[in-house]
């Protein structure tokens, strides 16, 4: 079996510090990412066939541009990018793993070409990163509509337009930001829709602005907002949708007046003709493997809902699982960066590179560093956290919320009323079947749980995540069954 | 499905595109750029539709980074896939179950 002294799981802004800081103390370091190329989804580069330029120019893509280089240049960093991190097993559980009395953990490889996989370690960093909140509104389903960091995406890295007139929705800065780049792409945008009330979104912007001057590259909002206004782009505040509209795919979209809270207040609809609709609430840290590794999770709203817990030297509640960037809590791709430093600092005393002392030293400056961030990431959070539970009260009875096996939130609140003890979103997943597609419920998790939240009177803290199980994605039954070595082996 | 032409590849400056290649989609000819996604392929080609649901329900892409599901196509070789986590290489053959060849999912 394939072995090595640290498993990075993610190569985005937290596992490219980490794995640079690793390798430089002569750790032997392997970095898994799904996507073909490093960079994770803020520093998302364009194809390797595409030459030239990887990540756009610009201040705020400098902070990547330095990651890639230092993580590139640092010697004996092994790279399984293409490669999915399907499951986290104790080495009792992952059949013989010869000579390797010290690894604590078999990652559980996927691969198109090379197929399964195991490699033996003795620790574990999970950068997994984060998704954009899912918000099922009626019509989400339709084609055209699509998150913004997706959008992002097919701009940034695939140099494609994915429609020609948007409509931008949601509460978080990002909104601007993408809607900034799509103006600049040559698309029309019939408007800009922000949940908060106008001051709160002002404050929110001058407050951070405020922050002497580092957080132009953080939020860049003033250049985004000026630029948008100079166009006669439509920016709204304090309106939700109501609703995606369209026969085959979007072609308008409804926004609704809301209070501060977010909830339906009196006033006239609007409705924007438009082929693609950007949704943009916030991100939900992708915890699946610290889940199904069994890590204790614990419920931060204002960091995008369930987030893996961990001490301050970012080590999980399992030994020999660290987790770092938005799998420890939304903050953005710069303290994501000083937590994956943290963490490999942290690491590298557990695995006696160095001492206490020398470990303490190493991590006051980047201590203080993140402390800076943390002041920054935490008023963020609490000026753009999004209201839970009035986004799941958007879903009208007919509206999809398991996308996947298309469980509507009529039948799962008719299952709630029916069976008035399930307090669970396990519970419901197993009554409902939501959650037990292909996603894995990671699309339906936070509006399953709010709208149990809702009809229980519960704390959605206590309602829980989905269990996340091995393996963490779909994977093929052929590539599972290649590399069963039959019978004998049990 | 080919019901918007609305999306459209970016001319890029400071990246070069490789030669085109030729994919089939539904027993049709594509022209698409080796290395970018099936998802942008698709998209720059006009669909908007990449499969259909059980219910008969349309779906496109959404989160355009492995984790919605919603892009999955049938590409022979390969099987069920996510268009946006799939490379264009030459020759690529898919199946959306929305064409007209008569193949879709599950018959992959």
């Amino acid at each position: 079996m394939e072995q090595a002294d640290v498993a990075i799981v993610g190569a985005g802004p937290a596992g490219l510090a980490a794995a640079a800081l690793l390798a430089g103390h002569g750790a032997e370091v392997v970095v898994i990412d799904e996507r073909p190329r490093a960079g994770g989804q803020i520093y998302r580069q364009p194809p390797a066939t595409f030459r030239g330029e990887g990540l756009p120019p610009g201040r705020s893509y400098a902070a990547g541009r330095e990651l890639l280089a230092a993580a590139a240049g640092a010697s004996g960093l092994r790279w399984k990018l293409g490669t999915l991190a399907w499951a986290l097993f104790e080495p009792r559980d992952a059949g013989p793993t010869p000579g390797r009395g010290e690894a604590t953990w078999v990652v559980a490889l996927a691969d198109e070409e090379a197929g399964i996989g195991r490699l033996a370690v003795r620790h574990v960093l999970v950068a997994a990163g984060a998704y954009d909140l899912p918000v099922a509104f009626p019509g989400w389903t339709l084609p055209g509509v699509m998150s913004a960091g997706g959008v992002q995406a097919f701009v940034k890295s695939e140099k494609l337009l994915p429609g020609g007139c948007f409509v931008l929705a949601g509460a978080h800065p990002l909104l601007l930001v993408v809607a900034d780049q799509l103006l600049r792409a040559g698309a029309e945008l019939a408007a800009v829709v922000f949940a908060q009330p106008r001051p709160r979104l002002r404050d929110g912007a001058s407050v951070a602005l405020g922050l002497r001057g580092r957080v132009a590259p953080v939020l860049g909002l003033a250049g985004p907002l000026a630029r948008l206004r100079k166009h006669g782009v439509p920016l709204l505040s304090s309106h939700l949708i109501a609703a995606a509209e369209g026969a085959s795919a979007l072609e308008a979209v409804r926004i609704a007046p809301v209070d501060g809270a977010w909830r339906p207040t009196a006033g006239p609809e609007r409705r924007f003709s438009c082929d693609t609709l950007a949704v943009g609430y916030g991100f939900v840290p992708s915890t699946e493997l610290a889940r199904q590794a069994g890590a204790n999770h614990r419920w931060k709203p204002r960091e995008g809902g369930w987030v893996t817990d961990h001490d301050d030297w970012m080590r999980s509640s399992l030994a020999g699982i660290s987790v770092a960037g938005e799998t420890a809590g939304i903050a953005g791709a710069e303290q994501a960066a000083e937590e994956g430093r943290l963490a490999a600092i942290g690491i590298l005393r557990e695995l006696g590179a160095l001492d206490g002392e020398q470990a303490a030293r190493a991590a006051a400056p980047v201590r203080r560093a993140l402390a800076r961030r943390r002041a920054l990431s935490g008023l963020v959070a609490r000026r753009f956290e999004p209201a839970y539970a009035a986004l799941a009260a958007l879903a009208d009875e007919e509206t999809v919320v398991c996308r996947c096996e298309e469980v509507t939130a009529g039948a799962l609140r008719a299952a709630l009323a029916t069976h008035p003890h399930l307090g669970s979103a396990d519970a419901v997943k197993l009554v409902t079947r939501a959650g037990m597609g292909p996603c894995q419920g990671r699309f339906c998790m936070l509006t399953v749980a709010s709208l149990i939240a809702a009809a229980s009177g519960r704390e959605l803290a206590e309602v829980g995540p989905f269990h996340a199980s091995a393996p963490v994605k779909p994977l093929p039954v052929s590539q599972l069954a290649a590399a069963w070595p039959g019978p004998d082996s049990l | 499905m080919k019901s918007s032409p609305a999306s459209r590849r970016l001319p890029v400056h400071a990246v070069v595109r490789p030669e085109p290649v030729s994919i089939m989609v539904d027993g049709e000819a594509l022209e698409a750029y080796p290395g970018e996604s099936l998802a942008t392929a698709l998209l720059a080609g006009g669909r908007r539709a990449f499969r259909a649901t059980r219910s008969g329900a349309l779906r496109g892409p959404v989160c355009n980074m492995g984790v919605c599901f919603d892009c999955v196509v049938v590409v022979e070789t390969l099987g069920e896939v996510r268009a946006c986590m799939t490379a264009v290489r030459a020759g690529l053959s898919v199946h959306t179950g929305l064409g007209n060849d008569g193949a879709g999912h599950g018959a992959g």
